[in-house]
C-alpha cells in the first residue's frame, strides 16, 4: 500500500509556520523559508540566553556608575571602596538599589567610602 | 507595593522625567564639552539609564561662538561633506565654520558622540545651540551645568 504524508506534513508545516509569525515576507509564509527562519531564531535564542547574562551585567555597571557619580564617586573607586569595606552586595542588587531606593544606595556608598579614607 | 525583585528595572517611555540643562560654552574645549553634553542627551547620568529607551534631557548651549580647541585645530580641522555629484567633495575649515555657523560646530561634535541610530536623532532634537549669550528657553528654566 502507498503511504502518503498528508496529515503529518500538514501538522508539521502548521507547527513551524505558527512559530515564525512576525518574520518578514516569505519567512513567515513559505514553509521552506519559514524553516530557515525558525532554525535561525532558535540559534539566536540559544546564543542570546547566554549573552543576556553579560548584557545585564554591563547595564548594571552603567547604572551603578551613573548613581555613584551623582555623589561624586566614579564607578571604579566605588567598587574599590566596596571591596575595602567588605560589602558583598552584587552589581545586580546595587543597580536595583540605585533605581528603586536611592537613599539605601547612598547609605551603602557612604559606608563604603568611609572604609577608604 | 509588590515589585518583582529579581527583575532588572526597565523604564516605560512615559515615566522618563526630562530636565533642562544650561551649558555656557565660552572658553570650553570643544570635544570635552561635547562629551558632557552627549552624556546628558543620552541620559547616561541617570541611575535608571537603559540603552534602548530614550532617557535623555534637554540641553541648551549658549555662547557657542566662543568655544575653544587645543593645538592647531582652529587652522587645521576641516569638515567634509559630499554633494553626491562627481568632484562634489566640499570642505569647510573650523575657522570658517565657527564664523559662519557657530552652532553647527557643537552640533556636529555632539552628533558624532551619540549612538548611530534612531534614538540619536531624537536626542539631537533636544539639543539647542545658540551662538550668543541669549536663548529663548527661559520658560523651561534650564539649570546651569557645573563644568570642571
Amino acid at each position: 500500500m502507498r503511504v502518503k504524508t498528508g496529515t503529518v506534513r500538514r501538522r508539521r508545516h502548521k507547527k513551524i509556520l505558527k512559530m515564525v509569525k512576525g518574520q518578514r515576507g516569505p519567512r513567515s509564509r513559505v514553509f521552506r523559508r519559514a524553516m530557515e527562519a525558525w532554525l535561525k531564531s532558535m540559534w539566536y535564542a540559544y546564543r542570546d540566553r547566554r549573552a543576556r547574562k553579560r548584557d545585564l551585567r554591563r547595564l548594571w555597571i552603567l547604572r551603578i556608575n551613573a548613581a555613584a557619580r551623582q555623589h561624586g564617586v566614579p564607578y571604579s573607586r566605588f567598587m574599590y571602596a566596596l571591596r575595602r569595606a567588605d560589602i558583598q552586595l552584587n552589581r545586580k542588587m546595587l543597580a536595583d538599589l540605585a533605581v528603586r531606593d536611592p537613599k539605601a544606595f547612598q547609605a551603602v556608598l557612604e559606608t563604603a567610602m568611609a572604609a577608604v579614607d | 507595593m509588590t515589585t518583582k525583585l529579581h527583575r532588572t528595572y526597565y523604564p516605560k517611555a512615559d515615566e522618563v522625567a526630562r530636565e533642562w540643562h544650561l551649558v555656557d560654552a565660552s572658553g570650553q574645549i570643544l570635544g570635552r564639552l561635547a562629551a558632557k553634553i552627549a552624556t546628558l542627551l543620552m541620559g547616561k547620568h541617570k541611575p535608571a539609564y537603559t540603552p534602548g529607551v530614550d532617557m535623555g534631557d534637554f540641553v541648551v548651549v549658549i555662547n557657542a561662538a566662543r568655544i575653544r580647541v587645543t593645538g592647531r585645530k582652529m587652522e587645521n580641522k576641516i569638515y567634509h561633506r559630499h554633494t553626491g555629484y562627481p568632484g562634489g567633495l566640499k570642505e569647510t575649515a573650523l575657522k570658517d565654520m565657527l564664523a559662519k555657523h557657530p552652532e553647527r560646530v557643537i552640533e556636529l561634535a555632539v552628533k558624532g558622540m551619540l549612538p548611530k541610530n534612531r534614538l540619536a536623532r531624537k536626542m539631537l532634537k533636544r539639543l539647542k545651540v545658540y551662538a550668543g549669550p541669549e536663548h529663548p528657553h527661559q520658560a523651561q528654566n534650564p539649570k546651569p551645568v557645573r563644568l570642571d
